[in-house]
């Protein structure tokens, strides 16, 4: 079958599995009692005195006395019409707010990972597989079997502790010491750190001609985007090895030396397209793992995102962003599996039946 | 010579099993490690004096707070001659000596380990193995559940869960376990799956009544191995899973319990580059950790594979 | 005569974590220019590494202490002799392929151009990701660019009236190659014979189509940029660096030359009977039958008119109908190509199809050489005998088996291999190799049962 056709029956999975997602965000936001989703919608900015009659708007809004299965519905309505509730990290505003606002920053992180990551892993699983056993073989394997194994936090520590002295400083989105000509400025708000209209320092910045900042800002998210590279690179070398090798040994790979076609090409047309085929699904799973490293790298490195978002909501028991940056991050991942899907069609013919 | 009709010595299987587990060097250095961990854990729950560690259970002495301001408010030290790896802080509490802490967050972090995956495998696998081998409409309906699962990040997940369970030790431990058995589960429904393709035939055979029980006996021994593999693979992976999870903060800061990220975590609190020694020896313990159960899961891997020992 | 292909006193030994095994104990044999040898015998016997041999597409751990492989005047395995021989008990496959990748710069010339290989397998045998079409392609644009080139050259210069005389040509002296080549190069169309050639012969179509396509092949428009390439490339004689180096500029060459090349990958399919020849060379493997794909892996191997063609068990791996298929494409193919084949087979009825001569193997060795007809019919090597005598036939005898079992490799057995299993051993069979020893009709025979008669 073509690939529109394809593509369209897996647009079409995509409407259970979101479906999915909201019955597991309803269960997490009720789960716990009425308390949960009260808090959740209450309005921060309520006067007190305002406080038991928004409760009660609240549990009339939800249908909270009624079964469990009317519940579903009434939770489900406000949440696509983009109503998540409210949150108080770092400042009260709505959750939708705060995802627009937080959301950029984490998707360059990641997708500037991601890319890295390829670019990099590509060449050098390749390399590896064919030099099998060379000394940049045995170097590649050691060192992606150790970083396989190290935390998450623990790369990025390393790269901040040693890097950091020559990226001074290596912390947060900006230097602060270029905050004060910055404020007052209309396109950056000092209070929550975030910047207009793209929300990424680095394009705003630029966007507005302000140089020093934007390579300021570029600096900054240096090393939070390596340490992500490197424990991406570590899994995807690996598959990449094993499949390769795997190729490798293939009757096609066999038939094509068979018939002249030099090494080189050999390679890189014959034997890493087919490679790429595990890599890519193995590439899906490492995604749910990059995202939650990137919750703690943005952590370490004060990087305003979704992540740094939702762990200083933690902190404050802000029930709207944990519950609003997990809704987020489910559609992210969902999207992205369907993107590694369509792009899995693309590289193997086989599929498309 | 012995023909296939002989039979085997009991334990002639698992020599050989043994001898492949050995020819393989990094698996056995990975086997040394894994015990020492093993060694340190069991030494800490039984007889802590041995490592001159009293009361294994608490990362810093709260008695030492009562004493302040002598114990309070004390920067971490780099690791010297008295103390092997440097002192850490804890808990507003500092010079609490790192290597005590670690060798009794190691007890804490490897029954963790084990008690997550041990009880998300369990679960897992018995739903899998069930729903893979029932097919029809269980089949589907567990795999929907499952992929509802896979919806949002491991790690996001077991954050709100946490968040609803409430910031403790063990709480932190039942989120991953909810997280973590979909995986098991929908790896034992495929392993199921395809060794019910090959034992189908036989089944068909067997009389209708024994079919259940014959299909069981098939079944395990083909499900098992793998599931097992895995096991030993998830050990090290969960526990850097959550280590990051304490790490971000997921135990408040009065936890007091030893655990490898909660220490980490609480290193940063003290200015980032300044004391990294609290951050990096707790990474170093999980890193060698998961080293070592990888090259350990490569040498069972080996043994249950026969493609891989040739 | 002259040979096209000989291999002499050859060993393959491969290290294993198991031992040594000596896959070739010695093999010698000759492939005669323009004949189809059959090569018989057991699993194990080593009829497949002696193909894979002579393309040198053995792996790292084989190595050769000893023989040659002479195709033309050159030993294809004088390399890999000499580290062996070096290296002797010292044999490290890390440093084999070194050597190895020596030895696969120097063949991948020849590989696909003088010498091309079929394996057993048709549905492994191709990437199941590229389209067939250019797997057959690329084995013309690694091998002849300027052929490609040539053609498409050939199709835009060429008039009307150019091709109403080639029609004129081939009506007056049919199919004749020479003719058609003449003509085409006095009109500077060198590359337009082939094609018209190919429709000519088509077997598929009435004379008339066969008329209009031919009067078609011309006043092809081409964009100037493709035209400058295909002159290029047509002078040169391959792809010139200035054009290979620059990497986008690269890739778009390839793309012209790839889109002839599918053209005559149809040429080559249609020629082997697979109809509507221009979808097929767009489809993936996974969309042909097995019958097809062997095809498909025939054109490849056909593609660059090789010399020598090896058949590694081009039908153990398909069912009886399509192998009937294969035989007769086979028996089709070698009176319209000059090459000269080599088919291994365990098969004795496949290769009794398409053989002109039979050479039966055992234990690493050739035991028996010589006409198709009067091997089966007066077998003289005991081995041949008994393994004739295993084929069951329509008058209903009981089958015999031959007793014992082939022996290991690791340590085959003194002298004559089949001594153990031999109803006519005797003393000298256990001591002495026995060597080729002439019979009549050019027959060979490594027995020491002949040792006394001589022709």
């Amino acid at each position: 079958m073509k690939l529109w056709m394809y593509v369209v029956r897996r647009l079409l999975i995509l409407i259970p599995t979101l479906l999915g997602l909201t019955f597991l965000m309803f269960i997490l936001t009720h789960a716990g009692g009425t308390h949960i989703l009260i808090a959740e919608y209450l309005n921060p900015r309520l006067p007190e005195t305002a406080k038991n009659a928004a409760t009660q708007a609240i549990i009339t809004r939800f249908h909270l006395g009624d079964p469990i299965y009317v519940q579903y519905f009434y939770w489900l309505w406000p949440v696509l019409q983009g109503d998540l509730g409210f949150t108080i990290t770092p400042i009260p505003l709505p959750v939708t707010t705060a995802i627009a606002l937080f959301m950029p920053n984490t998707l360059m992180l990641t997708i500037v990972a991601s890319a890295l990551t390829w670019i990099l892993a590509v060449p050098i699983g390749v390399y590896s597989a064919v030099r099998r056993d060379s000394v940049l073989d045995q170097g590649v394997r050691v060192s992606s079997f150790t970083l396989y194994s190290m935390p998450i936090f623990l790369i990025g520590f390393i790269l901040l502790v040693g890097l950091g002295i020559y990226i001074q400083p290596a912390i947060g989105n900006v230097n602060p010491a270029l905050l004060p000509q910055l404020r007052g400025t209309s396109w950056f708000d000092s209070t929550i750190s975030v910047s207009y209209p793209t929300h990424i320092l680095f394009f705003d910045a630029a966007l507005h001609g302000y140089w020093n900042v934007a390579w300021d800002a570029l600096v900054h998210a240096l090393l939070p985007g390596l340490s992500l590279t490197l424990a991406l690179l570590a899994g995807i070398i690996r598959i990449l090895r094993a499949s390769m090798l795997e190729v490798l040994d293939q009757d096609y790979i066999r038939l094509a030396r068979a018939k002249g076609v030099p090494e080189r090409f050999v390679n890189n047309l014959h034997a890493r397209k087919n490679a790429l085929l595990p890599t890519v699904t193995t590439f899906g799973y490492l995604v749910a793992g990059l995202l939650g490293g990137a919750v703690v790298i943005e952590y370490l490195f004060n990087y305003k995102g979704i992540g740094w978002w939702t762990t200083q909501a933690f902190y404050a028991q802000d029930v709207g962003a944990i519950m609003g940056s997990t809704f987020v991050f489910g559609i992210i991942l969902v999207f992205t599996t369907l993107l590694l899907d369509v792009l899995y069609a693309l590289l193997d013919p086989r599929i498309r039946y | 010579m012995a023909t296939i009709y002989e039979k085997k010595g009991r334990y002639d299987d698992l020599k050989l099993s043994s001898k492949v587990f050995f020819a393989n060097k990094s698996a056995v250095a990975g086997l040394i490690i894994f015990a020492i961990y093993l060694g340190i854990g069991l030494t800490m729950q039984l007889a802590p004096g041995l490592l001159g560690v009293q009361d294994a259970g608490l990362a810093a002495n709260p008695a030492c707070i009562l004493q302040s301001p002598t114990c309070a408010g004390l920067l971490p030290t780099a690791p010297s001659s008295a103390h092997l790896l440097g002192t850490a802080q804890v808990n507003g509490i500092g010079d609490v000596d790192l290597l005590d802490l670690m060798m009794k967050a190691i007890r804490v972090d490897l029954a963790l380990s084990f008690f997550i995956v041990l009880s998300g495998a369990a679960i897992g696998t018995v739903l899998g193995v069930v729903s893979g081998y029932a097919g029809g409409l269980v089949d589907e309906a567990m795999m929907r559940v499952t992929d509802i699962f896979f919806t949002i990040p491991y790690l996001v997940l077991a954050l709100a869960v946490g968040f609803i369970l409430g910031r403790t030790l063990e709480n932190m431990a039942l989120s991953l376990v909810v997280v973590w058995w979909p995986l098991y589960a929908r790896y034992a429904r495929s392993l199921t799956l395809s060794t019910k393709e090959m034992t189908f035939i036989e089944a068909a055979r067997a009389s209708a009544s024994g079919r259940a029980k014959i299909l069981f006996r098939h079944i395990t021994p083909n499900v098992l191995p793998p599931i097992f593999v895995q096991i030993s693979l998830d050990v090290g992976t969960i526990l850097g899973i959550f280590a990051s999870l304490a790490f971000i903060g997921f135990l408040p800061s009065t936890a007091n319990v030893p655990e490898l990220g909660y220490i980490a975590n609480q290193g940063l609190t003290w200015g980032l580059i300044g004391y990294w020694w609290t951050v990096v020896f707790p990474g170093i313990a999980i890193t060698l950790f998961a080293l070592a159960v990888n090259l350990m899961g490569d040498g069972f891997r080996d043994v249950i594979d026969p493609r891989r020992r040739s | 005569m002259a040979d096209a292909l000989v291999v002499r006193d050859l060993q393959v030994h491969f290290y294993t974590r198991r031992g040594v095994y000596k896959a070739l104990n010695g093999a010698t044999m000759r492939l005669a220019k323009g004949e189809v040898l059959g090569v018989a015998g057991e699993s194990g016997c080593g009829k497949s590494t002696l193909g894979l041999t002579v393309m040198s597409l053995l792996p790292r751990n084989a190595a050769i202490p000893r023989g040659q492989v002479i195709l033309g005047n050159q030993d294809l395995v004088n390399l890999q002799t000499a580290y062996a021989a070096s290296a002797g008990e010292n044999f490290r496959p890390k440093r084999n392929e070194k050597v190895l990748k020596r030895v696969n710069k120097a063949m991948a010339l020849l590989r696909g151009k003088r010498l091309s290989m079929v394996f057993q397998e048709p549905m492994t045998s191709l990437n199941p990701v590229l389209q067939v079409g250019f797997q057959i392609a690329e084995t013309i644009y690694f091998h002849d660019p300027a052929l490609l080139a040539r053609r498409a050259l050939a199709r835009s210069k060429a008039t009307t009236k150019d091709m109403k005389d080639l029609l004129a040509i081939l009506h007056e002296r049919g199919a004749d190659e020479k003719a058609v080549t003449d003509f085409a190069r006095a009109r500077g169309l060198q590359g337009i014979e082939e094609q018209a050639l190919f429709v000519w012969r088509r077997t598929d179509i009435q004379v008339s189509r066969r008329e209009t396509a031919i009067l078609a092949l011309c006043n092809e428009h081409i964009r100037p940029i493709a035209k400058k390439t295909y002159e290029r490339v047509a002078s040169v004689g391959k792809i010139p660096i200035e054009l290979r180096m620059t990497p986008g500029v690269s890739r778009i060459v390839r793309r012209f030359l790839f889109r002839e090349g599918y053209l005559k990958a149809a040429e080559l399919l249609t020629s082997l009977g697979i109809p509507h020849a221009e979808r097929v060379v767009r489809m993936f493997p996974h969309e042909l039958s097995g019958g097809m794909r062997q095809r498909v892996v025939i054109a490849i191997s056909l593609a660059n008119n090789p010399e020598i063609v090896i058949m590694d068990e081009p039908t153990s791996a398909v069912d009886v109908t399509v192998q009937a298929q294969i035989l007769e494409l086979v028996k089709q193919i070698r009176t319209s190509v000059s090459a000269s084949f080599l088919v291994i087979s365990h098969d004795l009825s496949v290769l009794a199809e398409v053989s002109d001569r039979i050479a039966i193997m055992y234990a690493g060795r050739v035991v028996e050489t010589g006409p198709m007809n009067r091997v089966l019919e007066n077998p003289l090597h005991p081995y041949t005998q008994l393994l004739i005598s295993a084929i069951p036939t329509l008058e209903g005898s009981q089958v015999a088996g031959i007793k014992g079992e082939i022996p290991d490799m690791r340590a085959p057995p003194s002298g004559c291999s089949f001594h153990p299993r031999c109803p006519f051993a005797f003393d000298k069979c256990k001591t002495d190799v026995p060597t080729d020893l002439p019979q009549e009709d050019g027959r060979l025979v490594a027995c020491w049962l002949y040792e006394a008669k001589k022709p």
